[in-house]
C-alpha cells in the first residue's frame, strides 16, 4: 500500500484528508484511484463507483473519530468487510469515505462455558470456526464465501449459508454488538447475556446493511458440534423429481442440517473443477446432510433415502468418509468459483419461494432462460426455498446485460407472486431497491424509513441503500454529484 | 380505569387507532390474554384498552411449508391444537397458555425452559403486521422461512410490550412435534454440586433442550403443582430430552452416566405420562402468585449457581434456565416494603453487573413500582430506544408508562 498523498485526492477537502492521516496514519489509507479500483464494487459487479478514500482503522475509537470527521465535512461514509456481498451493499454511492474493517480482525474472547465469543468485525468467518476446533463448539452460520467473508459483513447482511435450514441465519447467532452510530457515538447493544431490557436492537440491527451504523465488536453465540453426520447425494434424471423430493422431505417433518440442489449446468462446471465423480448426465443432484446424535442419524438418513427413491432418484450415494464429505462440501461451496469455466461474467440471483413452490419456480426459470436466450444454471439452498439461479453472460455486451437484467426481474417478480421474497440472504443493497415497493406497501416503507431515521437521521451512513426513498431529506445531491457507472449500460 | 375496545377485524382496529390519533388521542393499552398486563411500570394515565382477542383467524396454514399465518388474538392453546393436526408446534413455553394470545406472547417475549435448545420467539417470528400509534398498518418479513428484504421489524416488535405498535398478524416458522420427550429429575444435597455438573454438561454427548436448576423452595412448589411425587425440598437439576424414542432413551442413559460421578441425592426419569405436567409446572412458576415481587435476571450461565445461592439464602425461590443464564425469582413474603426489596436485590444486581447482565423487576405491588429501578441500571442503548419510540409513536400514545427511564 503506498502512502496517501493529500494531493492525489482531488475530490476531498485537503483539511479532511490531513485530519484523516492524523487519525489512522498514511499507511492505513488509499487515495490513488488505481489502488481503489478493487473497492469500486462488491460481488455485484453491474454497478460500480470508486470511493474518494479508503481508510483501514484498527480500533473502535479510530472508527468513531473518522465518522465524526465525516459528519463535520458532511461526507458520506460506508463500511466494508471483504466485499463478498452480492447486492451492492458496500457500493460507495456518491463516493465519500469507505471504512474498511479488515484490519480489525481479532478474536477478543472465547468462552465455551457461557457459549459465546467476542470478535472484531473484520474477522474472516472461517477463522473463528478454525479457532474453535477441538472445543466441541462452532459458529453456525457458514455462508459459501466463509473463507473470505467477514463476520461484520455477515452481521450487516444477516448472511445465511447451507446449514441455515436447521441452525438459522446470522441473527439467530448474534447476542450483541458494539456500534459506532452515524453520529459517532459508541453504543453497546445486547452483549454476552441472552436478554437485555427493552427493545431487541441487536435483532433489528443485524441485516440493516450498514444503514444504522458500523459494528466494531460482535458477541456471537457458539453452537455445540453435532456428534455425527450423514451426507447423502441423491441423483435425479429430472429437476422436477428433485424439487418434489425436497418438498416431500420437509413435508414429512424432517429437518436436515442442509438440503442443497445443483442442476446439470453447475454439476458440469464443478466436476471439471474438482473431479468428484458427479454423473454428468444427471439432471440434478441433491446434497443432503443430516446431523445429530449417532443413534439418530442413520434412521433419519434411511427415511430420506426412501423418500428419494419414491420420488424417482436414479441413485442415492452416501459420503463414506470425512474426507469424501469435505470434498462434497468443497464442491458445493466453491461452485461459484467454478462458474468461470462456463462464462466470462455471471449474475447470481437470490429469490425465495415457499418450499412447496420449488418445482414451479424452477420450471419458470427454464422458460425464462429460453425466452431471453440466457443460459441459467442453478445451485441453491433448496430446503429453505432459497433459489440461486446463476445467469451467465458477457458483461462487455450491453445487449446481453439488458437481457440478464430483464430475466432476473422476471424471476424475482415470480418469486413475489408465489408468496416469496426477492432476497433470502444476499440483501437488498442497491441491486434490489426497485423491488422493495413491489414487496412492501408505501406504509411499510415509511415505517422502515422512520426506523432508519431513529438511528441515521442525517443519512450520511451508507446512503441510498435498502429503501427506495432517497437516503434522507437533502441527500439527493449525493448520487448526482458522484454518479456510479453501470456495466456496459 | 380504562374503557375497552375490541375490534372484530384488523381494518376496524386500524380505523379506530387512526381516528384516535387524529382526534381525542387517548392513551392506548394493547391487550391480548391479559396474562402479562401486570408486568412493567405502574399503570399510565387512563385510556382505552385495545383488546386483540377478537382477531382469532388462522389466515394461512401451508403445513407442508412448515409455516402458519394467524391473527394476533389467537390463544396459544388453540394455536397448539391447530398445529398438532399436522404434527407441528411452536416450541415456546408460555404461562397460562389457554389464555395467553400469540400477539401478547410476541409482545412480552414469553418463554421458558426449552429456550436453551429451541430458542425464543425471535427465532420463530418470520413475518408480522402491526398498526402504529397513528393507525398506519405496516408489515415486515414475509411468509417464507428465509428472507432479508427490508428491516427486520419482527425482531423490533418481539419484547416491545405494545409500545411501538399493536401486532395484528403473525407468520411463524414451525417445528415438527418430536416422537418422544422425557424429563430427567436430579436432586442434589448442595447447589454447588450442580455447578460442577453444568460445567461437565457443556461437552455432554447428549443434547438436552432444557437445563433448569431449581432451588429447594422452587423444587417444592413445582413438584407439588405437578402432583408428580418427585423428590423436592432440595436443589434440583432437571433436563429435557427430545427426539425419537430411541434417541431420548439413549440420551437419558448418557446423561445419567455423566451426572452420576457428581453424587446426586437422587436421579429419576419422570414417567412419560407426567412429562406435560412437569413442563407446565415449570412454565407456570415464573408467573408466581401472591409473592411480593417477581424478577427475571439474565446473566452468564457460569454465574447462575452463585446467583441462585445468594438469592436463595435471602429467602427467594428460584428457577434458572441454566444453559441460557435466565433466572426467574420470587421474593419471600417477609419483604414488605420497596426499601426491603431494593436492599435484598442489591447484592444480586452486583452479580449481574459483574457479568454485564440485567435484572428486571417484572411484577410487584403497583404502589412499589415508582420506587424501584424496574429495568435495573440505565444503559446507553436506552437513548436509542427512546429515539425509536419517538419515531413510531411521536405522541406517546401506546403504553405511555414505558419510558426507558428509571423513576
Amino acid at each position: 500500500m503506498t502512502s496517501a498523498n493529500a494531493a492525489q485526492s482531488d475530490s476531498l477537502p485537503a483539511g479532511f484528508v490531513r485530519q484523516l492521516v492524523a487519525i489512522v496514519g498514511p499507511e492505513a489509507m488509499l487515495t490513488a484511484r488505481d489502488e481503489m479500483l478493487v473497492y469500486e464494487c462488491d460481488g455485484y459487479t453491474i454497478e460500480k463507483n470508486v470511493p474518494d478514500v479508503v481508510v483501514f482503522p484498527t480500533s473502535t475509537e479510530q472508527v468513531a473519530t473518522i465518522v465524526r470527521l465525516c459528519n463535520e465535512y458532511k461526507l458520506p461514509f460506508v463500511p466494508r468487510g471483504a466485499g463478498t456481498s452480492l447486492a451492492g451493499g458496500c457500493l460507495p454511492i456518491g463516493g465519500g469515505v469507505m471504512i474498511a474493517l479488515t484490519r480489525m480482525r481479532q478474536i477478543l474472547e472465547v468462552n465455551v462455558r457461557d457459549r459465546y465469543a467476542v470478535v472484531e468485525p473484520g474477522l474472516v468467518n472461517v477463522h473463528l470456526t478454525n479457532h474453535l476446533k477441538g472445543t466441541g463448539y462452532h459458529y453456525a452460520p457458514d455462508p459459501s464465501s466463509q473463507g473470505a467473508c467477514t463476520i461484520g459483513g455477515n452481521f450487516a447482511t444477516n448472511s445465511g449459508g447451507p446449514h441455515t435450514l436447521k441452525y438459522g441465519v446470522t441473527v439467530n447467532h448474534v447476542l450483541g454488538a458494539e456500534m459506532v452510530m452515524p453520529d459517532a457515538t459508541i453504543v453497546q447493544i445486547g452483549g454476552p447475556c441472552e436478554e437485555a431490557p427493552g427493545y431487541d436492537l441487536t435483532g433489528l440491527f443485524v441485516g440493516s446493511e450498514g444503514t444504522f451504523g458500523i459494528c466494531t465488536k460482535i458477541w456471537v453465540r457458539l453452537t455445540r458440534d453435532p456428534a455425527a453426520y450423514r451426507t447423502l447425494l441423491g441423483i435425479f434424471d429430472s429437476v422436477k423429481d428433485a424439487t418434489q423430493t425436497i418438498s416431500n422431505i420437509i413435508g414429512a417433518g424432517i429437518v436436515p442440517a442442509a438440503l442443497e440442489l445443483m442442476d446439470q449446468g453447475i454439476i458440469e462446471a464443478v466436476e471439471a473443477a474438482f473431479h468428484f465423480g458427479f454423473p454428468l448426465d444427471a439432471a440434478a443432484v441433491l446434497l443432503i446432510e443430516v446431523d445429530g446424535l449417532e443413534v439418530a442419524v442413520d434412521d433419519e438418513a434411511r427415511q430420506i433415502v426412501e423418500i428419494c427413491n419414491t420420488t424417482g432418484a436414479r441413485e442415492v450415494r452416501s459420503a463414506n468418509s470425512p474426507k469424501e464429505r469435505q470434498l462434497l462440501w468443497k464442491c458445493r461451496k466453491q461452485a461459484f468459483g467454478a462458474i468461470g469455466r462456463l462464462s466470462p461474467s455471471y449474475c447470481t440471483q437470490d429469490g425465495v419461494v415457499p418450499r412447496t413452490k420449488l418445482p414451479e419456480i424452477l420450471e419458470f426459470i427454464t422458460a425464462v432462460s429460453a425466452r431471453h436466450n440466457i443460459r441459467i444454471v442453478n445451485v441453491f439452498h433448496a430446503g429453505d426455498g432459497n433459489i440461486h439461479p446463476i445467469l451467465l453472460f458477457d458483461e462487455r455486451d450491453s445487449e446481453q446485460v439488458q437481457r440478464v437484467l430483464a430475466a432476473s426481474d422476471e424471476i424475482l417478480n415470480r418469486c413475489i407472486d408465489l408468496g416469496g421474497s426477492v432476497t433470502g440472504e444476499h440483501g437488498i443493497g442497491v441491486e434490489k431497491i426497485s423491488f422493495m415497493s413491489r414487496m412492501f406497501s408505501p406504509a411499510d416503507l415509511e415505517v422502515m424509513a422512520a426506523v432508519r431515521d431513529a438511528f441515521n437521521p442525517g443519512g450520511l451512513c451508507s446512503p441510498m441503500k435498502m429503501l427506495p426513498t432517497a437516503g434522507a431529506c437533502g441527500m439527493e445531491h449525493i448520487e448526482r454529484s458522484h454518479p456510479g457507472r453501470k456495466a456496459a449500460l | 380505569m380504562s374503557d375497552e375496545f375490541q375490534p372484530a377485524t384488523q381494518t376496524e382496529l386500524c380505523r379506530w387507532v387512526s381516528e384516535n390519533a387524529a382526534g381525542v388521542r387517548h392513551p392506548i393499552y394493547p391487550a391480548g390474554g391479559r396474562t402479562a398486563l401486570d408486568c412493567g411500570p405502574a399503570a399510565g394515565p387512563s385510556g382505552i384498552t385495545l383488546a386483540t382477542t377478537g382477531l382469532t383467524k388462522v389466515l394461512d396454514y401451508p403445513s407442508r411449508d412448515m409455516t402458519i399465518t394467524v391473527e394476533a388474538g389467537i390463544r396459544i392453546g388453540e394455536l397448539a391444537a391447530v398445529l398438532s393436526t399436522a404434527g407441528q408446534r411452536l416450541p415456546i413455553d408460555v404461562p397460562h397458555a389457554h389464555r395467553a394470545t400469540l400477539g401478547g406472547v410476541a409482545a412480552a417475549n414469553a418463554g421458558g425452559s426449552r429456550r436453551f435448545g429451541l430458542g425464543t420467539m425471535r427465532d420463530y417470528l418470520i413475518g408480522v403486521s402491526a398498526v402504529d400509534a397513528t393507525g398506519r398498518l405496516f408489515k415486515a418479513g414475509g411468509r417464507v422461512v428465509k428472507n432479508v428484504a427490508g428491516y427486520d421489524l419482527c425482531k423490533m416488535l418481539v419484547g416491545s410490550f405494545g409500545t411501538l405498535a399493536v401486532i395484528t398478524q403473525l407468520t411463524l416458522k414451525l417445528r415438527p412435534i418430536p416422537e418422544s420427550a422425557r424429563w430427567l429429575w436430579c436432586a442434589f444435597d448442595h447447589l454447588w454440586a450442580i455447578e460442577h455438573v453444568l460445567a461437565r454438561l457443556t461437552t455432554s454427548a447428549a443434547r438436552p433442550v432444557a437445563l433448569d436448576v431449581l432451588d429447594g423452595r422452587a423444587a417444592g412448589d413445582i413438584t407439588a403443582s405437578a402432583e408428580s411425587g418427585l423428590p423436592s425440598n432440595r436443589p434440583v437439576l432437571c433436563l429435557l430430552v427430545e427426539g425419537t424414542g430411541h434417541e431420548t432413551a439413549w440420551q437419558l442413559e448418557t446423561l445419567q452416566s455423566e451426572i452420576k460421578p457428581f453424587s446426586p441425592h437422587s436421579m429419576e426419569i419422570v414417567n412419560a405420562n407426567q412429562t406435560d405436567a412437569v413442563a407446565s409446572a415449570l412454565t407456570e412458576f415464573q408467573i408466581g402468585s401472591d409473592d411480593p415481587l417477581t424478577f427475571k435476571a439474565s446473566l452468564a450461565p457460569s454465574r447462575t449457581i452463585e446467583f441462585i445461592e445468594r438469592a436463595s439464602d435471602a429467602g427467594c425461590s428460584l428457577q434458572a434456565h441454566a444453559g441460557s443464564g435466565v433466572v426467574h425469582g420470587h421474593l419471600p413474603d417477609t419483604v414488605t416494603s420497596p426499601l426491603a426489596a431494593r436492599t435484598l436485590l442489591e447484592p444480586l444486581r452486583d452479580i449481574v453487573r459483574s457479568c454485564r447482565g440485567s435484572l428486571v423487576i417484572e411484577r410487584c405491588d403497583e404502589a412499589w413500582k415508582a420506587e424501584l429501578p424496574l429495568l435495573g441500571d440505565p444503559h446507553p442503548s436506552w437513548a436509542l430506544m427512546r429515539r425509536l419510540k419517538k419515531q413510531l409513536d411521536p405522541q406517546g400514545l401506546l403504553n405511555p408508562q414505558y419510558t426507558f427511564e428509571n423513576p
